[in-house]
């Protein structure tokens, strides 16, 4: 491979990463409904410029499907079907409350940020035959975290939902890094799972919405030991 | 052909299901019966020639695979028949038919097909999305009854075992490079193999990922929060399959890794990984099961209890714990089934399924009080039933393996449970009713929905006969599958 | 002429190009923000007659303003220009006065002036004033580790805070341009521009209402020569930013190579385009955006201390 050639994709490759970590700390963060929507759709376009990024240096037709199946699935569908299933619901400009003021929950995710680093630091060393696995694997740590973090931060089941593909899209990103030869079967397979994931889960919102007037699904807590 | 048979008929029965309301229980119940056929000839196939495989490759079924699948087939195939009478006895109960029984059947067999799957593809990546796509359609069967509880169980359900499955996507994906690497396919095989050159950090945080991921979904403490919520809410035919195979889906998962764990010479204490967990889970969930206040809450504790227990069995790494483990995961999920089978039928005749104030079951209803009192011996695991053999055989190997810790607070542990178990099912089972209830439900308790009793009766079958005898090809392929887990080999 | 003389001269137009051009740049940034909200809005002049219309007129000053109040026009009109001798205007060489201070020192430069400033809101006994000083010490509280944080990323990356080193660094290559860390960098320092200056979604520019006001409740109580420094100052400040941001940080090409006379006077008209551009950027980023409640600025400025802090980490751990 050419070194130089190989030295640039890198350099691109570590921008992407860095416009996705960027994004998966706005969903953390964002306020509004809308704005996670948009910033999530940021999230999905960056793991799909890095398959890209890999796929042409590193000449494998596995990761352009994973480019094509990340843009259609994330990109187009998943967005498409929220909208179906949740409607003005999920669109709405209206603050979403958080468990955490934002300040600290930012602070929490530079913490994950560097856990997700020493995580996978032994990784990496394990790792030495793949050239973008340093800046894929902690990236992709690091998204998986963020995402764990928005569910648990975030009340509204939307956002929670994004949370979910944020993690989807980590785990992908880390591993298109390491892994760039998924059997077909199975990229499809990961082509189907993801809408039919928001088609249930955003059919489960739609019904909360129905049933109890909102989508806070954090507020909801019938469901304990009472006494 | 065989196998691929078994994934297909779940899926062309939904599609029937869909097109035909009228069939679809029957249609349900003939497709169960036929994939629990299936299952025993694919098994004693697997019995005859070790491992088969289907469709080039894409499906592999050994000695494990195939003991799993019997489970799942034998308790999709009671709980087929089980939601035949039972719906329409909650349908009549609750005055209406909920909006969502027309997509019951079609979805109760797409996530047949995908716990089939699971036992049955071999490509670890596809496995994930099976293990995946039993919590996405079994999301609108936990909230059947459309009322806000049953959202919000349903909701913790699929957002925390999600949440797993995404970390665990990352493990199996690690794990995927790390067989790829050595030149094997990555399936359970391959990783095994695999496992010896593997770079012990690559092995050790894929596992660590999946152990999380799938854990959650298994019920593992303390991601266990959604676990008695979507076991408690969803419809007791449902909860037999969460909590009788559903669960141990996952573990399975788990349990899988443990060979390829052991087999790596640069991981010190792969043991360690199961023993921990496994104790925590028993003991936390020994504890919680003494302050439940609602009876299926209380089964999907002691679900939570019973992971813990084959987790830690794996732990003791020795084969006679590994024998007792798969003993006890065969076990636990025919009795978890007619536990919950019993539980269903005992919020028919209370009415509620709270604890405290309900009284004199077996007066009010000689059949479901003594359904459920035999129920919570075998769980609690009490002798005769199959469950006392595992856990005996279990807690003898881990003394006479010189586990002297752990296996004591396992026992503590398990003690603790089964005097709670009893001491809250006793409750409700003995004494007399109410006499105040008696007077305010002047109508005569309904009459018992007639399938929902047969499959109570099947599914206590072979709760009672494996606690005497196990049918050699069955003790052989479980011999079998223990020596495959075993990391010794 | 020796090399001395001639940096000499070149900062003298360095401080020219800041002076003359500064409204100029606030001029063309009100008329795109009013184009985009589709209105024709003010002249690209105006600041410039506003300025001119000021200094005609009498200035009036309270009886209770004390010589603080005087002075502190001067101070914030004069840091700006210090500062523009430090950084990178319009030559990539370092000029006569580039070492005389680093990157730390130009941000203590504008704070020096924020700091009189404030002080003059205060001095007078307008009630306003103390609240817009109290409000913009404490976005300058919490943007102040923001600066620090994006100066310490700087320098890992330069292994220098003198602004020439760092724009040579960065425009060695297009590698470099790419990295994590240097994204990560600019995003913060944009939100650090943005909140320093007071413009959406910190502060509203074009508000009205005096209580709403961060920044420029401050300036309410100047008349006169007084006001027309002040704005003045203001327009100046925001300028100098920009230049930091768009010559060091995003695009440091474009500079004059040589001391050739030629080649500077031909940088004028390429970094007043990277500025119009940047404007456009900044127009479409405060149209699309509300202004933040005051609690909120906290939240924005932590954010941005987080962004630096991943960049510092990224670099730390030498990922990219």
């Amino acid at each position: 491979m050419n070194p130089h050639v190989l030295e640039v994709a890198r350099a691109l490759d570590g921008f992407v990463a860095a416009i996705f970590v960027l994004a998966g700390l706005g969903i953390i963060m964002a306020r509004q409904m809308r704005g996670t929507l948009y910033l999530f759709i940021l999230h999905s376009l960056m793991l799909t410029a890095s398959a890209v990024v890999l796929g042409v240096t590193l000449d494998s037709i596995h990761l352009g499907l994973v480019a094509v199946i990340t843009f259609f699935t994330k990109v187009l569908a998943v967005p498409l079907v929220l909208v179906w299933t949740t409607g003005s619901s999920a669109y709405q400009r209206r603050e979403v409350e958080q468990v955490l003021s934002i300040p600290f929950s930012i602070l929490i995710a530079a913490g994950l940020a560097l856990v997700a680093w020493v995580v996978t630091n032994p990784l990496i060393n394990a790792i030495p035959d793949h050239p973008f696995a340093a800046i894929n694997l902690t990236t992709g740590m690091m998204a998986v975290f963020f995402g764990a973090f928005t569910v648990a931060v975030r009340r509204e089941g939307v956002a929670q939902l994004m949370g979910l593909f944020v993690m989807e899209s980590g785990a992908f990103f880390a591993s298109i890094s390491i892994v760039n030869d998924l059997t077909i079967i199975a990229e499809i397979a990961a082509a189907v799972d993801v809408p039919i994931a928001a088609l249930v889960i955003g059919l489960l919102i739609r019904n909360v919405h129905k049933l109890t007037g909102g989508t806070r699904v954090g507020s909801m807590a019938e469901l304990r030991e009472r006494h | 052909m065989l196998l691929a048979l078994i994934l297909i008929i779940p899926c062309a029965v939904a599609l029937g299901a869909v097109i035909s309301r009228r069939v679809a229980p029957w249609l349900t119940l003939v497709g169960a019966l036929v994939v629990l056929g299936l299952a025993i000839v694919s098994a004693l196939e697997v019995l005859r020639t070790g491992v088969l495989r289907a469709a080039l490759g894409f499906f592999t079924l050994d000695s494990l695979g195939a003991l799993y699948l019997l489970l799942v087939a034998f308790v999709g195939m009671t709980a087929a028949l089980y939601s035949i009478s039972y719906l329409t006895a909650r349908h009549r109960e609750a005055g209406e038919i909920p909006p969502r029984y027309r997509q019951y059947y079609p979805l109760f067999n797409l996530f047949m097909a995908s716990m089939l799957a699971v036992p049955l593809v071999s490509n670890l990546a596809v496995m994930w999305i099976a293990i995946e796509l039993t919590t996405i359609f079994s999301a609108f069967l936990v909230a059947y009854e459309d009322r806000a509880e049953t959202l919000e169980a349903a909701w913790k359900y699929v957002a925390l075992t999600s949440m797993g499955a995404m970390i665990a996507l990352l493990g199996i994906l690690i794990l995927y490079y790390g067989v790829h690497r050595a030149g094997e396919a990555v399936s359970w095989f391959g990783l095994v193999r695999a496992s010896s050159t593997m770079a012990p950090a690559v092995l050790l945080i894929g596992f660590v990922l999946a152990l999380v991921g799938f854990g959650a979904k298994a019920g593992l403490v303390p991601m266990h929060t959604w676990l008695p919520d979507a076991h408690s809410q969803a419809p007791a035919s449902i909860c037999a399959i969460l909590s009788g195979v559903e669960t141990s889906a996952a573990l399975y998962m788990i349990l899988r890794l443990y060979p390829a764990l052991a087999r790596n010479p640069g991981i010190a204490h792969p043991n360690i990984w199961y023993l921990v967990p496994g104790l925590i889970t028993v003991g936390t969930a020994a504890f919680l099961v003494l302050q439940v206040t609602d009876f299926k809450r209380l089964f999907a504790y002691s679900t939570i209890e019973h992971m813990g227990i084959i987790l830690t069995a794996s732990g003791l790494a020795t084969a006679a714990a590994h024998l007792g483990m798969i003993d006890q995961l065969f076990a636990h999920a025919f009795t978890k089934s007619f536990c919950f089978y019993a539980a269903g039928l005992a919020t028919l005749a209370l009415g509620s399924q709270r604890i405290q104030g309900n009284r004199g079951l077996l007066k009010r209803s000689p059949v479901v009080g003594w359904a459920l009192l035999l129920g919570a011996l075998a769980i609690a695991g009490a002798p005769p039933f199959a469950l006392f053999i595992s856990e005996f055989q279990i807690l003898r190997a881990g003394f006479s393996a010189g586990e002297y810790v752990a296996t004591g607070l396992l026992t503590v542990f398990i003690v603790l449970a089964f005097i709670a178990i009893l001491y809250q099912i006793g409750g409700i089972v003995f004494g007399e009713p109410d006499p105040d209830l008696e007077a305010v439900e002047a109508a005569p308790v309904q009459r018992l929905p007639v399938t929902g009793v047969l499959a109570l009766g099947i599914a206590f079958l072979p709760l009672l006969v494996f606690g005497f005898y196990l049918p050699p090809p069955l003790s052989q392929l479980i011999h079998q599958a223990a020596a495959l887990l075993g990391g010794g080999a | 002429m020796s090399p001395l003389v001639q940096h000499l001269i070149a900062n003298l137009v360095q401080v020219a190009f800041l002076v003359v051009f500064a409204p100029l740049v606030s001029g063309v940034l009100a008329r795109i923000e009013e184009m985009i909200q589709g209105k024709h809005g003010p002249s690209i002049l105006q600041p410039y007659r506003d300025i001119a219309k000021f200094f005609a007129k009498d200035e009036v000053v309270s009886e209770e303003a004390s010589w603080v109040f005087r002075f502190a026009p001067f101070i914030a009109f004069v840091m700006p220009v210090f500062v523009v001798l430090l950084i990178p205007a319009l030559t990539a060489y370092p000029l006569f006065f580039a070492f005389m201070g680093d990157m730390v020192a130009a941000g203590f430069f504008l704070a020096l002036g924020g700091f009189f400033v404030a002080l003059a809101a205060m001095d007078t006994g307008n009630a306003y004033g103390p609240i817009g000083a109290s409000r913009t010490r404490m976005v300058g509280f919490l943007s102040e580790p923001v600066f620090i944080m994006v100066f310490f990323s700087v320098s890992y990356v330069a292994n220098s805070t003198i602004p020439y080193a760092v724009n040579a660094a960065w425009a060695q290559s297009w590698a470099t341009m790419l990295e994590p860390a240097h994204l990560l960098v600019l995003v913060a320092f944009l939100m650090l521009v943005i909140a320093e200056n007071d413009r959406i979604p910190v502060d509203s520019p074009s508000g009205k209402v005096e209580i709403a006001m961060i920044g420029h409740s401050k300036n309410l109580e100047y008349s006169g020569r007084g006001a027309a420094l002040m704005k003045w100052a203001g327009t100046m400040k925001l300028m100098v930013l920009i230049i930091i941001f768009v010559n060091v940080l995003v695009t440091p090409w474009g500079l004059a190579a040589t001391t050739h006379w030629g080649d500077i006077f031909l940088s004028l008209p390429k970094v007043l385009g990277k500025i119009l551009l940047f404007l456009l950027g900044l127009a479409v980023i405060e149209a699309s955006l509300a202004k933040l409640r005051l609690f909120r600025i906290s939240e924005f400025l932590a954010s941005a201390f987080v962004i630096c802090l991943f960049a510092m980490s990224v670099r730390l751990v030498n990922l990219a």
